[in-house]
């Protein structure tokens, strides 16, 4: 099974063009440096060094993202805010996938009555828009600790997902082999698992890289409008979030953190675009 | 036809009314009501005797009951935090938002429907892949990022635009009808290239992606092999099939916008739904925000029903179903 | 008789000019428009209910008071107050009660006029409990409001005080009470006439845009003179940098508050100008003296005195204050803000020792664990801080405080939240420690709605719960005397006892810089109301701009 995984991932990275590789790698480096922050950053990242003479300093050697207001050093703060950051996305992203997925399987597996319901309450929840109902929760139960934010964002963004998963689904299900297993007298939950889970994959993937890039910025808005992370935690949107309110003087605290984001997304992006294209079943097909 | 427009119909509303509910479990369940947070000086008796006239301490299903009726018989309440009545505060906010999402939509769509042919035809060329680039870019950039961008560039910097608000607060209503439409105009740039800059990207991205999906299609080889120009086979057999994912994704643009304007209207001034939902959230001002809610999900179900109705009208397949 | 002509029609013509200067000079004075950016909307209401903090600046301009507050905020007797809708007033030989008689040329802004009646309405719609006012706690030495004529109203006292006339004039802006009585006490806020008010004060009503803007023109007939501007403008820009942006770029005139880093950009702006003004607001970091989740008991890690010390010489108060506010700041001197009249600069506060911190906690049995935390008996030196999210400067100190805290072995974690949500732990004294800003009344007795034990109740805003029996006895003394150098010398004693007890660390006096375009001159900006004179600001014909020239012509339709 290995040496299966092996070649299917050689395979894909052949299929990648240079920019979605380049985008890999950029991605690659930046989970391992938030991983290993604590080794690599040079302080701690709520470390006060001299509140009155190292407050707000330009890029120097000794600082070379240069400092905030609170005289912290900013290239560890970006350090451990990707830590944060990337760590929300990534476990909300995944979180929308699973119950995504597991709700358009059921829906298509069941089907009739269940499924009409199940698809009428999809279309209910995506008329209301993401950001305003995220507002609203973590408002009305300021301040929400890191995990419950987790938790709202991932459940708030499987409903796209599960549409696809179970759009997929319903074409797979004609198949000849799911056709032929349902006749051999295949369970549901057997029939969902070993047969349906497989060939819907390729959107989900999709969907998460993608995903992750939205939820990057989602909680940088967030922190923008004071209800994502909370002081003195350092993520990605409140590092921006400070920089940005006094701009003009002290460029560096919002271009490095605005830096990173936009770096990120636009990777994740690339990525995501790349896969898509080199994962569609008629391309892997003719191949 | 009559009958598939009639279901959507229904849909909507139950919709509608699902959101509601939601809402209004969602405020009742929250810590404090519009009457905790007066000023410390009023005692707890009176704080007590205002959730008693305005039936807070009633049971939650009663309440609910209440304000359903209220709402039926077209009540909105007052609010309590802006001390006018609630279809009053609706009735100034609605417009503002619905005029600046609308043009963003109205501009951002033919543009990204333009942009993403221009990528997808010629795919090749150098131009093509800077388009690309950028509106990959332009797409990656929060919208909040855009827009501090613009006011600081185009308000600060270099005064060209005002630095926010709908109209000069003072002059406007001294200014001739041309100048007053000229005012007008000038305050609606900044807000407005920034939501239609974001859309636009998504919308060319959309499209170019669509294309690229029927553009290798069967129909559409042969229709190039039997010799048909270039531009006649996008143009008649692609962009038709491919504009049918269009039609769905303006049904969705609609809740997309409408968050992306809450930062756009912070930051611009701009006194629409945006900023009047989060303020009343802020200040538990249930009445207001459970019609602000409404109102959106009706305006959201409706937009669906629009875009449902243009997809069957364009594709009669959808319709048996 | 050709003599006689002559001089007659000299004397025509040198009264005319005369008339013509002074109608130059008065038009030189008066005119102009200002625009002033505020974070929130005014929100209708009579003054009875008002609480917040932009519609009692409109108010103060529709409304007044029967005597009004000299410079000086000298709050003892009536020295220093001058007349406003009471153009004289008669103390009665046992000062139980004053006589107030009102000016017979005060109209109302419809014309009608101001009768002694209205003042006893509005002290009883004060008064009702119904009305929900938050005035009525401060009334309470105040038996009733007669009106022994048409043009005379008379209160009565149930003892005599050193602030007896203060507390019931500053406190009471009059409204009128023809449009009034018909309306019941507790819908006084949502009533039509909200929509309109009508007042006596110098600028009129002009016009509402809910979400926008409010609009205030002068009142030409007014019995005191019309206000020197044609048009105040009150524009909503909620975002602070939007604020900051659009007083930049000549958007809006004035903006109260400059932010301290922006503070030097305004002041390098070629059409702006920054304006220092005294205020009544200080902020603090206050340690509930009680466990919030049993108010009964004391607060495990703020019950002892000791403790309370040893954290507040842990801070470096003036390193923090270099590091939020620069060049503007403040030091906090004690319990109050410095230009309260009895406050004392050179209290003697704990010092900043880290070693000497230490060496006290250490002997109070919080030691040091390896994790770099306290701990006693079991328990850890932790606890949270709750802020507003809403102020800038307190959210920075909270950062601050927290790493600070940390070098001497407490654990902080910061809570921040929305205002409101912040104000209702506050009241419910459901916090730790928090970091408070009170803005003071002139009057001294505000220490002792703040601090005296008899202030712990639901209504007092004694919210850490302080308490000490011999600080109330020399507080009551001070409050009770007539003799002013005397209740100085008691309220120091009194301040002395509280700092030694450090119920609290006083961080700064909220530092006052408002940014307003330099052809404004504003005037008599006083340290409790800083808008008090509003009505004074003027604008030379010379410097005037574009929206100066308005005059007070109404808008086309």
């Amino acid at each position: 099974m290995f040496a299966d995984l092996n070649a299917g991932a050689r395979r894909l990275w052949a299929g990648l063009p240079l920019p979605a590789r380049v985008a890999l790698v950029v991605l690659a480096l930046l989970y391992a440096l938030a991983i290993a922050a604590p080794a690599v950053a040079p302080y701690l990242p709520s470390e006060q060094l001299d509140i009155v003479a190292l407050k707000d300093q330009g890029p120097s050697w000794a600082h070379p993202f240069g400092t905030d207001r609170y005289s912290r050093d900013l290239l560890t703060r970006v350090l451990y805010g990707a830590r944060v950051s990337l760590a929300v996305a990534t476990l909300a992203v995944l979180m929308s996938a699973v119950v995504g997925t597991a709700y358009g399987l059921v829906a298509a597996t069941a089907g009739g009555f269940v499924d009409a319901v199940m698809m009428r309450l999809l279309d209910a929840m995506l008329s209301i828009p993401r950001v305003l109902l995220l507002i609203a929760m973590l408002a009305l139960w300021n301040p929400v600790p890191l995990p419950a934010l987790v938790a709202l964002l991932g459940l708030t963004g499987w409903f796209e997902v599960s549409r696809l998963v179970r759009a997929e689904a319903l074409s797979v299900r004609e198949r000849d082999f799911v056709v032929a297993a349902r006749s051999l007298g295949a369970g549901a939950g057997r029939l969902m698992l070993r047969h349906l889970l497989p060939n819907v994959l390729v959107p989900v993937i999709v969907f998460t890289t993608l995903g992750v890039a939205n939820i990057i910025v989602l909680e940088a808005g967030l922190s923008f409008l004071g209800v994502g992370v909370h002081e003195p935690v350092p993520s990605w949107g409140t590092l921006f979030f400070d920089g940005t309110e006094a701009f003009v003087g002290t460029w560096w605290s919002a271009l490095f953190p605005g830096a990173a984001i936009v770096a990120t997304v636009l990777c994740f992006n690339i990525v995501g675009d790349a896969l898509r294209r080199v994962l569609d079943p008629r391309h892997l097909r003719s191949a | 036809m009559a009958r598939f427009v009639a279901a959507r119909l229904a849909h909507a509303i139950v919709v509608c009314f699902l959101v509601t509910t939601v809402a209004f479990l969602l405020l009742h369940a929250a810590p404090g009501d519009p009457f905790s947070f007066d000023h410390p000086r009023i005692s707890a008796d009176i704080r007590d005797l205002w959730r008693a006239e305005f039936g807070y301490d009633r049971p939650l299903l009663e309440q609910y009951a209440r304000y359903l009726g209220s709402v039926a018989r077209g009540k909105l309440g007052f609010s309590h935090s802006l001390h006018i009545p609630v279809g009053e505060a609706l009735a100034g906010a609605i417009p503002r938002t619905l005029g600046l999402m609308g043009l963003a939509l109205a501009l951002s769509f033919p543009f990204g429907i333009w942009l993403g042919v221009f990528e997808a035809r010629r795919r090749a060329s150098a131009s093509a892949r800077v388009a690309n680039a950028a509106s990959l870019v332009m797409a990656s950039l929060p919208n909040f990022w855009i827009a501090l961008m613009l006011l600081l560039g185009f308000a600060y910097w270099l005064p060209l635009f005002p630095a926010g608000g709908i109209v000069d607060v003072l002059m406007h209503d001294y200014m001739s009808p041309g100048q007053a439409l000229a005012d007008r105009a000038r305050h609606l740039v900044l807000p407005l290239v920034a939501l239609t800059l974001v859309a636009t990207a998504v919308v060319a991205r959309f499209q170019r992606a669509a294309l690229q999906d029927t553009l290798p299609a069967d129909f559409v080889r042969t229709a190039r092999a039997k010799g048909v120009d270039d531009r006649a086979v996008i143009g008649r057999h692609a962009l038709r099939n491919a504009l049918l994912p269009m039609i769905t994704l303006g049904g969705l643009a609609f809740p997309a916008l409408l968050s992306g304007a809450v930062f756009v209207e912070k930051i611009f001034t701009w006194p629409g739904m945006g900023l009047l939902v989060t303020n009343a959230i802020g200040a538990r001002d249930y009445p207001l925000v459970l019609a602000a809610v409404q109102l959106g999900a009706f305006m959201v179900a409706a937009g669906s029903l629009l875009a449902d109705v243009a997809y069957g009208m364009a594709d009669p397949r959808i319709r048996v179903r | 008789m050709t003599v006689v002509r002559l001089v007659g029609s000299c004397l025509v013509v040198v009264l005319a000019a005369c008339a013509a200067c002074a109608d130059r000079a008065t038009d030189a004075a008066t005119g102009g428009t200002i625009v002033i950016g505020v974070p929130a909307s005014w929100i209708p209401g009579p003054p009875p209910v008002i609480v917040d903090i932009v519609s009692r600046t409109v108010a103060d301009q529709l409304y007044d008071r029967l005597a009004e507050i000299g410079p000086r905020l000298n709050t003892i007797g009536d020295g220093g107050f001058e007349p406003r809708l009471a153009r004289h007033w008669t103390w009665a030989p046992d000062s139980m009660s004053i006589a107030f008689e009102i000016d017979p040329t005060a109209r109302w802004h419809d014309g009608r006029p101001v009768r002694a009646a209205d003042v006893r309405f509005t002290f009883d719609v004060v008064k009702d409990p119904r009305t929900g006012s938050s005035i009525t706690p401060l009334l309470g030495n105040i038996d009733s409001v007669t009106a022994r004529d048409s043009m005379t109203a008379v209160v009565w006292y149930h003892r005599r005080t050193p602030e007896q006339f203060y507390d019931f004039v500053y406190q009471l802006q009059i409204i009128p009470e023809h449009l009034w009585k018909d309306v019941p006490r507790d819908k006084l806020a949502t009533a039509d006439q909200a929509r309109a008010p009508v007042g006596t004060g110098r600028f009129r009503f002009a016009r509402f845009e809910p979400g926008v803007r409010l609009e205030l023109t002068a009142d030409t007939a007014n019995y005191r003179g019309r206000a020197k501007l044609d048009r105040v403008v009150w524009a909503i820009v909620p975002d602070m940098g939007a604020a900051v942006t659009q007083l930049l770029t000549g958007q809006t005139d004035v903006l109260e508050t400059v932010p301290a880093d922006v503070i030097s950009r305004v002041d390098s702006s070629a059409s702006l100008r920054t304006h220092k003004y005294q205020n009544l607001q200080f902020s603090f970091l206050a340690f509930n003296l009680r466990n919030p989740k049993q108010l009964a008991a004391p607060h495990p890690v703020f019950g002892d005195r000791r403790v309370r010390r040893a954290l507040s010489m842990a801070l470096d108060r003036q390193a923090m204050l270099d590091n939020v506010f620069g060049a503007y700041g403040l030091l906090g001197v004690g319990p109050y803000p410095r230009s309260l009249s009895v406050g004392d600069t050179a209290l003697a506060l704990p010092p900043f020792d880290r070693q000497r911190a230490t060496a006290l906690l250490d002997s109070v049995g919080w030691t040091l664990s390896p994790d770099g935390v306290r701990r006693r008996g079991g328990k850890t030196l932790a606890f949270s801080l709750i802020v507003p999210a809403s102020s800038r400067a307190r959210m920075r100190y909270a950062v601050l405080i927290q790493e600070q805290l940390k070098t001497v072995g407490a654990r902080v974690t910061i809570e921040s939240m929305d205002f409101l949500p912040f104000n209702d732990r506050q009241i419910n004294r459901q916090f730790d420690a928090a970091l408070m800003s009170t803005g003071y009344d002139p009057s001294p007795a505000t220490v002792q709605q703040t601090w005296s034990t008899s202030a712990i109740t639901k209504g007092g805003q004694n919210f850490v719960s302080y308490s000490n029996p011999a600080f109330d006895a020399v507080l009551d003394s001070a409050l009770s005397t007539f003799d002013e150098a005397l209740a100085r010398t008691l309220f120091r004693r009194a301040y002395a006892t509280l700092a030694s007890d450090a119920p609290g660390v006083w961080l700064y006096d909220v530092p006052a810089v408002a940014g307003m375009h330099k052809r404004i001159r504003p005037v008599g900006m006083r340290a409790d109301e800083w808008w008090a004179n509003l009505a004074d600001w003027w604008i030379p014909s010379n410097e005037r701009i574009e929206r100066d020239r308005i005059g007070l012509r109404p808008a086309t339709p």
